[in-house]
């Protein structure tokens, strides 16, 4: 009789750890991604600052801003607007440099944040949130600078 | 004395003339994107790339392709933090892939005129700084003021490293990938 309830508390025990184990695992693989407007920001800069930054030590700079698991530091940018453009998923793309920079910031927003631009106009100053992608360097097989990328972008 | 001078000024007009000439025949694409996909029997994954940056020189036929890591996206956020990390991409360390081909049958592409022509590339794919050589096919569209480029290549992922031991990555990725590539150059 004892052994029987024994085995009961053991087997409701092991249905219930599969159902948690099972559960946490499902939540896992189907986890969204994160929302980056909604995360804290990391760093505030203008745009010359992060590229400067960039353009001295790119390595350090990756260290400090790129995550190993691709979830990199959220970032902050002000600069000026120099172009307005659209990737191939019709995604709009604003960049930011400023005319002494060597390069800039390539901000990609997304569906959502796309409304956050109405009223922005090339030649003028904003400040854009988004997760860094990329940084700024000379690529010498390209033959020029490539920018800071940032995705997941919104004006602020 | 003078003419020395008159010399120097004209050969320095010329050779300034000729740096100019290349930096023209030059085509710069940020408008771009690489497609992976992979299938498994148990599960396809897919993943897109808008943030590289690319150039043609029309001359040389060299074509060139710098590629951010951390900017495919998937759709679920689990596939992309695998892909990523120090076990597969560890895209912190590797930040950037680079394509660096030539065009082989440049005689045959007129970028000149409006038109749709077959392109052969040979060169080198460097990702997790594995270089290996290539030779590929895609198209080269022109049209007006714009040229296009397409290709689709398959990429074998333990060529560069990137092995799968255990786990499920490892029965749910295919251990060779299609790369779609579409670049817009102005």
């Amino acid at each position: 009789m004892k052994r029987k309830k024994v085995l009961r508390i053991i087997a409701i025990l092991g249905v219930a750890g599969l159902l948690i184990g099972g559960g946490i695992g499902i939540y896992m693989f189907n986890m969204p991604q994160r929302d980056v407007q909604s995360t804290k920001t990391d760093y505030s800069f203008s745009s010359s600052q992060l590229v400067k930054e960039y353009l001295n030590d790119k390595d350090a700079a990756d260290q400090k801003y790129l995550a190993s698991d691709g979830d990199s530091k959220i970032l902050e940018v002000t600069g000026v607007v120099n172009k307005i453009t659209e990737d191939f998923n019709g995604q709009k793309v604003v960049f930011l440099k400023d005319k002494q920079d060597l390069a800039g910031v390539s901000a990609s927003f997304t569906s959502e944040t796309e409304s956050t631009l109405q009223g922005i106009t090339v030649g003028e100053p904003v400040t854009i949130k988004g997760v860094i992608r990329s940084g700024a360097a000379y690529d010498e097989d390209l033959g020029f600078y490539l920018n800071v990328v940032l995705e997941k972008s919104a004006v602020i | 004395m003078k003419k020395s001078i008159l010399l120097l000024i004209a050969a320095a007009l010329f050779i300034s003339a000729a740096g100019f000439g290349q930096s023209s025949s030059k085509l710069i694409s940020t408008k771009t994107q690489i497609k992976f996909f992979s299938t498994t029997p148990a599960e396809d994954i897919e993943a897109h790339n808008t943030a590289s940056v690319s150039a043609i020189d029309k001359s040389s036929g060299e074509v060139v392709f710098s590629v951010p890591m951390q900017g495919f996206e998937f759709e679920k956020s689990l596939m992309q933090k695998h892909f990523n990390s120090d076990k597969f991409l560890d895209t912190k360390a590797f930040p950037d892939a680079k394509l660096k081909a030539k065009i082989t049958n440049l005689e045959s592409i007129d970028f000149g005129t409006d038109g749709s022509y077959p392109a052969t590339v040979k060169g080198e794919l460097t990702i997790k700084e594995k270089t290996n050589s290539i030779s590929e096919s895609g198209t080269v569209t022109v049209k007006g003021n714009t040229v296009k480029v397409g290709s689709k290549f398959d990429v074998t992922l333990a060529d560069y490293g990137i092995l799968f031991k255990k786990g499920k990555p490892a029965s749910n990725i295919a251990k060779t990938v299609e790369v779609t590539v579409q670049a817009e150059y102005q």
